[in-house]
Parts: C-alpha cells; structure tokens; sequence
C-alpha cells in the first residue's frame, strides 16, 4: 500500500536506535584509542629491518636493491667499510624517510636475505615534518623475535627457507651474518 | 506613580518616532532591497502600535498578514527588479513640482479638517476580542463577508485555470 | 506536590519578594518582566545548545554510531566546545555581498525564536505573557522568518544562497495555510486563542488527539510545522547535497551559529505549541505539570529527529503537491469534522466524525493514488 514504507522506514530506524544500547552488532564504531581492532596478519605499514639474535646482527648486507626499486625513493643506504677502507658487507647508515614512504612493500619484495619486512606499527605521528619522520637504522632495528609474533606464517616460512639455504652452504662454514 | 504614568506614554511617543523614523527611511533609502526590509520593520512597528493600544487580534493579523504574506510578495517582486541597488537612476522624476502643489493643496485642505475634527476618545482602553469580531463576521457583516469569500473563490479558481497546463 | 508543581512560580516570587525590601514598588512590574525575559533568554539557547547534542547523538545511534562522547560524559560538553568554536571563527562576508542584509538577517532572525517562547505555556502558570491571541501570535511570528531566510540569502549574493531562500520562501507560504488552518478545530472547540485556555480546555484525559479531529489535526500541525522549521524530510531551503547549504552558504561562525540556533529554538517552540495544541500541555496525571510539558515536547522534538535519521529529502513537487494536495484539503475537511463533533451529542459524534474521517481520508487518498502508466505492449511489425 501507498505510504506504508514511510512507517516500515520508520520503524527500521528504531530498531536500530534501541538495539544500539543492547546488542554489540548495532554499535559497529570502535573507540580507538581505547579499543584496537586486532590487525590482521597480512596488515603491512612501513618497513623494519630484521637482526637475528643481537642488533649487530643485522641480516642486511647494504646491497642496495630496496633502494633502487623503491618508487618513492625514501631509502637511503651507505655501505660500511672498515679501517683499510674495505667496504663491509654490512650498512653503516640505512634511513627510511617515512614521509615519503608509501607502505608498497616492494622493498620486502625484492630483498633477497629476507632482511627487510613491513611492520605492523603505525602509531608515529609526529611534530616535525622532516627529521622526525626520518628513521635511523637503529629505530628501524626489530628482532626476529618480534617479527615472528606479529606475522608468524611467515616467519615460519622463512625461516625454514634461511635454515635450507645454511645447511646448503655449510661446508665453506662462512655465513655472510658476520 | 508619576514616573510609571510617564513610560508608558513616553515609550509609545519612542516608539512612535521609531517607527517615523524606519518609515522616511524606507522611502529615501536607494536600495529597494533596504526599503523592503525597512517597510518590513516598519508594519511590525504599526503591529506593535496595536498591542500598545490592547488590540492584539489586530497586531497578530497585521503581522500574519502583512509582514508574512505581503511583504513576502513585495520581496519577490523587487527581486524580478533590475537595476535596484543603483545609485544614479533619479529617484524622482520631472513632474515633481506639478505633484508637489498638488500634495500641498491636498495637506491645505486635509490638514485644517483633522485638527478640528473632535475624535472620540475612549477612556478606558477595550480589547478587542478576536469572539467578537467573529461574531460580527457572521451576524452583522455577513454579507460582505461572503462577497469576500466569492471573490477569493474567483481568484483562487482563476488561479488554478492559469496554472493548470493543457492536456 | 504542589510546590513541586509550581517550583519556577514561587521561586519567581521569591525573588520579587525579596527585591521589592529594597526597589521601589512601580519597579516591580519592571522586574517581573525582566526575569520572565531573563529565563526565556536563557532557557532559549540552552534548550539549542543541547538539542543539537541530542540530535547527533541520537542520528548517531539509529545509523549504529555512538555521536558525540568525547568532550565531557557522553559527550554533554560537546555544545559548549561547539560554542566556543563558532565565537572564535573568523566572520567572511563575501565581497560583493549586501553588507546590510547579510549582517541583519541572522541577527533578526532569532527574535521571533525568541518572542514564540513567551506564549508557550511550559506548566501550571508558567507563561510569560497570557495573550488572548496566543496561537494567532504563535502562527505570525513563525511566518515572519521567511523574510529573514529571504534577507540572508539575497543579501549573501550567492546563487545557491538564492536558489535556497526562494525555494524556502515557496515551500513556507505553500505550508503555513495548512498550518494555520489545521489549528482552527482547536480554536473551534475552545473559543479561544489563549494557549492557556487551550491547555485548560483538556484537563483530565480529555486531549484533543483522542477524538477524531483531533488525530487529523495533530498529524497535519505536527507535519506542517516540521515543514516550518526546514527539518528532513521538508529541508530543501538548505539540502546540502544539492545547494550546499542553501540560504546560509555564505555564512560563518557566530552568524551561522544564530541561523542554528533560530532553527533549533523553532523546533523545541514548534513541538511545545503541537503538544499545547493537541497533547494537552502540561496536563497530566502524576508528575508535576512543567514534567509533563517536557515530555510531551521533547517526544514530539524525538520525532523530529528520528524522522531526520529516517527520510530522504522531499523533490521539489512532492513536497508541493503534499502539501496542496493532501494536508489542505484534509484541514479544511478536518474543520467540517470538528464543527459536526462539536454540535453532536457526545456518544454519537465521535462515531459520525470518525467516520467522515475516514470517508475524507478515503477519498484524498484515492484522488492522489500514484498514476502508474499503462503497460506498453510492443509489436513488431510483421506481426500485423
């Protein structure tokens, strides 16, 4: 009949009023900073870099493809080298401008040693606009601990790839973490 | 006491010059869209004339009437006016002596008659019950009253012919 | 009890009595009137400031949100930060607007808010003024905001601005006879235009929305009035998805808080007088008679809001023809039902007015049946 559905319109707008007091399906805005909606473990943000066991132990070894594929360019990285002048297979400066960063996650894409994930931190508003945002190396340093609690599949599959590829290059027993 | 006595007059003669006062101002000012709404202000003023003098009926008609309906239509119609906010159209134009002897005589012959004229005064304030007039409506007047009604009937209908479209 | 009843009364007495140890006698009456305005003034934009939390939170809840619960316990200090918010903005006019218009507009905008309130009578004796023509000043009040709304969007120079006080314009006058006319059967059967003697005439149970005028009447002079104050689903003068804000477009900060407040003070006013009008005011069994005058209002400002978590906008004729074609006649008709009502025996008249009421409903329902065109059967053309 003509005009009922302003009633049945009516009626769906209140029963929707009333059960938002009462049922949790009805109330679906989650209060932020409170309460966090558990993320998800495929959730990637900006990019961290991995160490095994102590944070000198960092598994990249300043090759310099993150730095290139990255489309924004917000990676910067300069090989170590030691007294002689001898360049190091280790970074001795790797900045993330995550002002500029745009969460792709190509850089985990192409690193081959696996030293380089998206993380699931994204709480890091800050004041300044340049060099607040720029993370250093040591801000960027997390344990692989860490990483296996917030994205454990795929901890668990690259680990099992690292251990392969060790006990494959075991005989020369030089590990390229040193 | 003689200073209640006092505001009650003096507010009203206030009043009164206030309500001069929007009304020169809605016939000099250059704007029509200001004169609108100082003719606005000023029917709510004569309004307020009439809750002065314990005619309410009347004030709340006068305010429904004029300042609701008409000057709604007023508003309209200078809105469809080109050239209102401008200065240099004279405001005036060449007759303006022949009409002012005319005014003059008419004030000659209007003016003397008005201040001899006896008014009646009533004493005592009487409000005018909105009963009252309906009573008369319908037992005194009613013939002109219904005359109204048939003539607002032939507009209304008229109306109606013209809006209607061609089918 | 009773004292609870009259609590604002004697409190009001209790002020006068204690200023009059100390002013002069003829000041009193002064006095009387300045804290009769004062509480006006007062309670005015209060009842704005928390109506416009209480239609966030309440939209907020029918679309499963929370609303406003951030400043203050549930959000309840959320209109004073809004206040301050608005005080501290910066007030544009547009260059070429009429700076006189658009600088008067919002601020005449709010007297007539302002002035309704003085007729309303929020409990036993507690109204400022008694006028005689209470509803007749009610009804000519409401209808001098449309020049405001007119002023302000002329005077802002902008076409949005202009496309919404015209179609406000249009929309308001189309409304207030329907309006004006579905509060005559009140009139009818009280003789009188005192929202005081209106609120008397229904003491007991005897609401006027329980005979069958009554129920008609309510319905037109609750939609009409929602019509009145440009609330959803009658808000073209300001849709915002079409004319981004019609007649305030171009107005900001505490201008555009005054045109807010005139519209929220509207509606609070408007539910008072249609709680008056057909609810019976503050009678009622119980609880004292300003609570029940509250209640009433603010069930009736509830549905305001709900209809706003409810409906789509009107188009443009429907909302014309709605009201031309259904409230008018329905008012007019309603005004025969109350004259047979009232002239009937009482057992019997509200059986033969209900039933002319549902005969008048009948047909206006019939004559505006929605045309369905006739089902095009196509044929090609060798099938001939």
């Amino acid at each position: 009949m003509f005009g009922l559905g302003v009633l049945k319109g009516m009626w769906v707008t209140f029963k929707n009023f009333v059960l938002s007091y009462f049922s949790k399906d009805h109330l679906v805005t989650v209060q932020y900073p409170e309460e966090k909606i558990p993320e998800k473990e495929r959730f990637r943000n900006f990019p961290f870099l991995i160490y095994d066991d102590k944070p000198e132990d960092l598994r990249c070894v300043s090759c310099d493809i993150c730095a290139k594929e990255c489309p924004p360019k917000c990676i910067t990285i300069v090989r170590d080298s030691d007294a002689q002048g001898k360049p190091l297979k280790r970074p001795k400066v790797f900045d993330i401008d995550f002002s500029i960063c745009m969460n792709c996650g190509i850089c985990e894409e192409v690193c081959p040693f696996d030293a380089i994930f998206m993380d699931h931190e994204f709480e890091i508003a800050e004041f300044g606009r340049f060099e607040d945002l720029n993370y250093h190396k040591e801000d960027l340093l997390k344990s692989n601990e860490y990483f296996a609690k917030i994205r454990p599949q795929d901890v668990a599959r690259i680990d099992a790839k690292r251990r392969e590829k060790t006990k494959k290059t075991e005989p020369p027993q030089t590990t390229p973490t040193t | 006491m003689d200073i209640f006595g006092l505001i009650g007059p003096a507010s009203f003669y206030g009043f009164m010059a206030g309500i001069l006062v929007l009304a020169v101002l809605t016939v000099t000012t250059r704007n029509l869209f200001h004169s609108a709404i100082f003719l606005a202000f000023t029917l709510i003023g004569v309004a307020c004339i009439y809750f002065f003098l314990r005619a309410e009926f009347l004030g709340g008609v006068q305010i429904l009437l004029y300042v609701g309906a008409i000057m709604t239509l007023v508003i309209f119609a200078i809105m469809l006016t080109a050239k209102m906010g401008d200065p240099s159209i004279p405001q005036s134009n060449r007759q303006r002596l022949p009409v002012f002897l005319a005014l003059a005589a008419l004030a000659f012959l209007l003016v003397p008659q008005i201040v001899k004229t006896s008014w009646k005064v009533v004493e005592s304030l009487k409000t005018t019950s909105a009963v009252e007039l309906g009573q008369a409506l319908m037992s005194e007047f009613v013939l002109p009253f219904e005359l109204i009604s048939i003539v607002l009937l032939a507009a209304l209908i008229g109306a109606i012919a013209i809006a209607r479209s061609d089918q | 009890m009773e004292t609870i009843d009259q609590a604002f009364v004697l409190g009001k007495r209790a002020a006068l009595n204690w200023m009059s140890a100390f002013l002069p006698d003829w000041t009193m009456v002064f006095v009387s009137i300045i804290i009769s305005a004062t509480a006006i003034v007062i309670f005015g934009p209060v009842t704005m400031m928390y109506l416009t939390w209480f239609e966030r939170k309440l939209v907020g809840r029918i679309q499963n949100r929370f609303g406003p619960n951030r400043v203050g316990p549930w959000g309840l200090l959320q209109p004073i930060a809004d206040g301050i918010k608005m005080l501290t903005k910066e007030d544009i006019v547009p260059e070429h607007a009429d700076k006189f218009a658009h600088f008067l507009a919002p601020v005449v905008i709010v007297i007539p808010a302002l002035l309704i309130f003085s007729v309303v009578p929020f409990g036993r004796g507690m109204v400022a003024v008694d006028l005689s023509i209470g509803i007749l000043f009610f009804l000519a009040l409401s209808s001098t905001t449309t020049i405001w709304i007119f002023v302000a969007s002329w005077g802002s120079r902008n076409k949005f601005s202009l496309l919404g006080g015209m179609r406000s314009v249009a929309q308001m006058i189309s409304y207030e006879i329907p309006m004006v006319l579905s509060v005559v059967p009140v009139l009818l059967v009280v003789g009188s235009f005192s929202t005081v003697s209106i609120v008397e005439a229904q003491s007991g149970w005897n609401w006027f929305i329980f005979t069958p005028w009554g129920i008609a009447g309510f319905l037109v002079f609750f939609l009409t009035g929602v019509a009145e104050v440009n609330r959803t689903p009658f808000d073209l003068p300001e849709g915002e998805s079409e004319i981004v804000a019609g007649f305030h477009t171009e107005y900001s900060g505490m201008k555009f808080a005054l045109f807010y407040m005139a519209e929220f003070m509207n509606a609070f006013s408007i539910s008072g007088i249609v709680a008056t009008a057909y609810l019976g005011g503050w009678q009622g069994p119980w609880l004292p008679s300003w609570a029940w005058f509250f209640i009433k209002t603010y069930a009736l400002v509830f549905v305001m809001m709900w209809f706003r978590g409810t409906f789509p906008r009107l188009r443009v004729d429907q909302l014309m023809g709605f009201a031309w074609k259904v409230l008018l006649p329905l008012t007019l008709a309603n005004i025969f039902i109350a004259a047979l009502w009232l002239n009937l025996e009482s057992p019997k008249n509200n059986l033969i007015s209900a039933l002319v009421l549902v005969a008048i409903v009948t047909i206006i329902y019939w004559a505006n049946r929605p045309e369905v065109p006739k089902k095009r059967i196509y044929r090609y053309a060798y099938e001939d």
